[in-house]
């Protein structure tokens, strides 16, 4: 029995040495020496050498994809900036001191030159010289073609497809590539900024399986793809070659940081350089530690209640005008936004190009709220069911504060939270009564925005808003070459939607992160996109 | 014992068989349209309806189970689109995570509870079994939360002895040589000092928090377990025959009581295994119940279903190692 018992101990620890045998320290004198990188985990030591690293803490999970034509959440959205270029780009300007970026504006990029026909439906488009991918292929028109090519078929890039109303690229030389289009699109320059019209190396995509994108980059970007594990991290090094000028870091990372209280201790000891969404309630007390920057910027994020006209009492306009009435747009900036955001007063953001704010009279009034409610036949008020998605604290806090408001004329609220795929899916089919929204439009064009929210047919319109002033105040907008003739229309559409108020409008939302003061190059954009590329420190 | 064994294996098949059902009809009959999750908010109803029918959604329930079946007949547990991996990818990066922290977290609980039990026990009463009760009371009262966010205040923040709760391993410390993917172990047979003492900075806090709950409560079936064996008749006839007391209470009376304690201990490592997203947020520890959960809130059917399945499998396994060390324990019990 005893000799039996020493045999098993024996045996086990040959298997232990065996497996120790085989194994090689990874952490060995010698591979620190050869990766260069600093083994001995003295801290201090170890973060001044890694200098040329920016670590950011992202707070909504590690993306669905690296393939900028599959991409449709922020995060993937911002791997794709990062990897590939566009044929045009997003401007900058210089604002107190800031370089903020411009969706509305339209720049240069892989392409440096563009004619555009007199009926306004041809762009023809000459590249930049000289250009590569990472992998040292050429960017030509064929690669070009390739990429709308693929994109066309993809569920998100697909749709900006259709909506760009593309109807054929063309490679007239190797340089020089023409699109036709189905019809005059005054924003089209805009679609082609998106990273959905990314363009990428058709040799690498050609020679893999199609789904290769999704966790390789294959673009002509700032940085390259080394590593992606959505559990903990992606890392990007920088393209040394990027034909605009290596970035001015050697490596982003990017850590999946999902706790808030988690991403503002580590940005304040230093453990990553950057945290995003930073929650608005620490807001002041981090702006006034020394080490940090705080950027909280309006974005075109607006935050809105839609109440569904089928439903009743939604279906008369008095009661909808009533609960714009018991809106204060200035009490839930305090109280819910610890006033970062500002207030809305259209439909659409106040970034957005022919914004107006014309037409809103609406202001805190009960008096009013309840004469209007007694006009519609509901004085005694009635009960709402309110649909939230409970993926985000602020909407629960608006529901929480606006319940309270309507209570004071007899109007019931009851919040019915649900998780975001089920909230997704209750508003598309536009069996929400009343719903908590927020939209921030891809595209920064009137156009593109009530296109899916509040044309009678828009994808987004899930208030089941329909007008037909507004649809042919749309479709004419939509054609009109002549800027100040579209503004017009989009300022007619604006005041003709805040009289009908299929929404109650409650606030813009500011984008807000945190930087540790050595890190220099952050361009804020207001689509909410974070393009980490002009990072430095 | 091989001839029960096999039979218990057997006896597993129908109800991971039922699981697999439940869980694929849970799924489907929850709402939640992951169509929509997939394509985000600004895509356009035929590509919604596109991505609908790439991924089988738009299918017949029957026909999707089908196509379910056979997918895991060879061995494939489909793609997380929420991550853009393959399930057994995102599995095999994050399930060591889990087992790690679930393994030491274990051990620290019995280190603790099972000499504070006997002592509560053999000294009741005294101010060892007043310590305990306390020391049970709090753990199965205090939240997780807010343990770990004061571990971390402390430790992290203040002290700074440990570093940032953020994954396994810091940055700059490459992980030890991948043979079982658990850290601590691997760096143990590379014998990687730097890896193994990093490994442990990060694993500390975690497996403390996540101990303290079933450290609680092996305290309390261990003191109440010994107590009742401790007023048996063979403890009185071992004192008798003239055994020190320490063999008394070791030999005679600890492997009596550990029997039920053991029942226990294998439920709780279950539950760790499967519900330790509490403790994975706050250390933000890239293990399986973050993934579960995130899986859930999007409707990304593929990773809940192989989840469910491969817990369902673990625990069964669990079950039965349990049973068979009551054979060990206990004599009496047999196996045929």
């Amino acid at each position: 029995m005893k000799s039996k018992k020493i045999l098993v101990f024996i045996s086990t620890l040959l298997v232990i040495m065996l497996l120790s045998a085989c194994a090689k320290s990874s952490n060995s004198q010698e591979s620190a020496t050869s990766s260069g990188e600093p083994q001995v985990s003295t801290t201090a030591s170890a973060k001044s050498s890694a200098g040329s690293t920016i670590t950011i803490a992202y707070s909504q999970g590690a993306g669905q994809t690296m393939d900028p034509h599959d991409a449709g959440d922020l995060t993937s959205a911002s791997y794709a900036f990062a990897l590939y270029d566009q044929l045009v780009t997003s401007g900058t300007e210089e604002k107190d001191g800031k370089t903020v970026g411009r969706t509305d504006k339209i720049v240069p990029s892989l392409a440096e030159s563009w004619k555009i026909s007199d009926d306004l439906t041809t762009y023809t488009f000459v590249l930049h010289d000289g250009v590569k991918f990472q992998s040292g292929n050429a960017v030509n028109a064929d690669a070009v073609v390739y990429s709308f090519e693929r994109a066309k078929d993809k569920g998100e890039s697909g749709s900006l497809y259709t909506l760009a109303n593309i109807k054929s690229v063309t490679k007239i030389d190797d340089k020089t590539v023409e699109f036709k289009l189905g019809a005059p699109n005054h924003l089209f320059l805009k679609y082609l900024a998106t990273f959905s019209f990314s363009i990428v190396d058709p040799s690498v995509a050609k020679s893999n399986p199609d789904d290769y994108l999704t966790q390789h980059s294959a673009g002509s970007g700032a940085f390259i793809l080394e590593k992606w594990d959505p559990a903990t991290e992606a890392v990007f090094v920088a393209n040394k070659n990027y034909w605009k000028g290596a970035p001015k870091v050697d490596k982003v990372v990017i850590k999946y940081v999902a706790e808030a209280s988690n991403r503002e201790l580590f940005l304040d000891k230093g453990d990553v350089d950057v945290a995003l969404d930073i929650p608005a309630k620490d807001v002041e007390s981090l702006s006034k530690k020394d080490n940090l920057t705080i950027s909280s910027q309006s974005s075109n994020r607006i935050v809105y209640l839609g109440m569904n006209a089928k439903y009743k009492p939604f279906d008369q306009l008095k009661v909808r005008q009533a609960i714009n009435y018991m809106i204060d747009q200035q009490k839930l900036i305090k109280d819910v936004a610890y006033n970062q955001a500002s207030p809305l007063k259209s439909s659409i953001s106040s970034k957005s190009p022919a914004f107006t704010s014309e037409g809103y009279e609406y202001k805190y009034d009960l008096d009013k709220a309840k004469t209007l409610l007694k006009e519609a036949g509901y004085e005694k008020g009635f009960t709402f069911d309110l649909t939230v998605n409970s993926s985000t604290q602020d909407y629960e806090d608006i529901a929480v504060l606006l319940k309270a408001e309507l209570e004071k004329i007899g109007v019931t609220l009851n919040i019915n939270k649900v998780a975001p795929a089920q909230y997704r899916e209750l508003i598309n089919k536009k069996s929400a009564a009343a719903y908590l929204g927020k939209y921030t439009s891809l595209v920064n064009d009137p156009s593109y925005h009530y296109g899916f929210l509040l044309d009678s047919k828009g994808a987004s319109n899930y208030t089941g808003y329909s007008s037909k002033v507004v649809d042919d105040l749309l479709a004419k907008a939509n054609v009109e070459p002549d800027e100040a003739k579209r503004t017009e229309l989009y300022k007619q559409v604006q005041k003709q939607i805040t009289a009908d108020s299929p929404w109650a409008y409650l606030y813009e939302s500011n984008l807000i992160a945190g930087f540790n003061k050595d890190v220099q190059g952050y361009i804020f954009y207001p689509d909410e996109i974070i393009r980490f590329s002009s990072l430095y420190k | 014992m091989l001839a029960y064994v096999l039979r218990r294996i057997a006896m597993m098949v129908p109800s991971i068989a039922g699981i697999i059902m439940i869980t694929f009809i849970l799924t489907r009959v929850l709402p939640g349209d992951p169509a929509l999750m997939i394509t985000g908010e600004q895509a356009l109803p035929e590509f919604v309806d596109k991505v609908r029918e790439q991924y089988g959604f738009n299918q017949p329930l029957l026909v999707q189970l089908w196509e379910y079946l056979k997918q895991l007949a060879r061995g494939d547990l489909g793609f997380a689109w929420h991550t853009g991996h393959a399930v057994a990818s995102d599995f095999v990066s994050r399930f060591p995570a889990t087992i790690e922290l679930t393994l030491v977290s274990m051990v620290i609980a019995l280190i603790v509870a099972i000499p504070l039990g006997i002592v509560a026990a053999s000294r009741q009463n005294s101010i060892f079994d007043h310590f305990a009760r306390v020391l049970s009371f709090i753990g199965s009262s205090v939240p997780i939360f807010w343990l770990g966010l004061l571990l971390i205040g402390l430790f992290y923040s203040k002290l700074g002895w440990l570093p940032a709760p953020m994954g396994r391993i810091s940055d700059n410390i490459n992980p030890p040589t991948h043979i079982t993917g658990l850290y601590v172990l691997d760096s143990l047979l590379s014998w990687d000092m730097v890896a193994l003492k990093d490994s442990l900075r990060h694993l500390l806090l975690p497996a403390l928090c996540l101990s303290m709950g079933t450290m609680a409560i092996v305290t309390k079936m261990i003191r109440a377990s010994m107590l009742e064996v401790i007023r048996q008749d063979f403890m009185r006839t071992a004192r008798a025959k003239g055994l020190s007391e320490r063999a008394v209470i070791y030999k005679h009376g600890l492997i009596n009581a550990l029997i039920p304690t053991l029942t226990v201990i294998g439920l709780q490592f279950g539950a760790l295994l499967g519900g330790a997203v509490i403790t994975e947020t706050i250390f933000v520890w890239p293990g399986i119940g973050n993934y579960v959960t995130e899986s859930i809130l999007s409707a990304d059917y593929a990773p809940i279903q192989a989840m469910t399945l491969i817990s369902a499998v673990l625990y069964g396994c669990i079950n039965l190692i349990v049973e068979l060390l009551y054979g060990v324990l206990d004599p009496r019990v047999r196996y045929e």
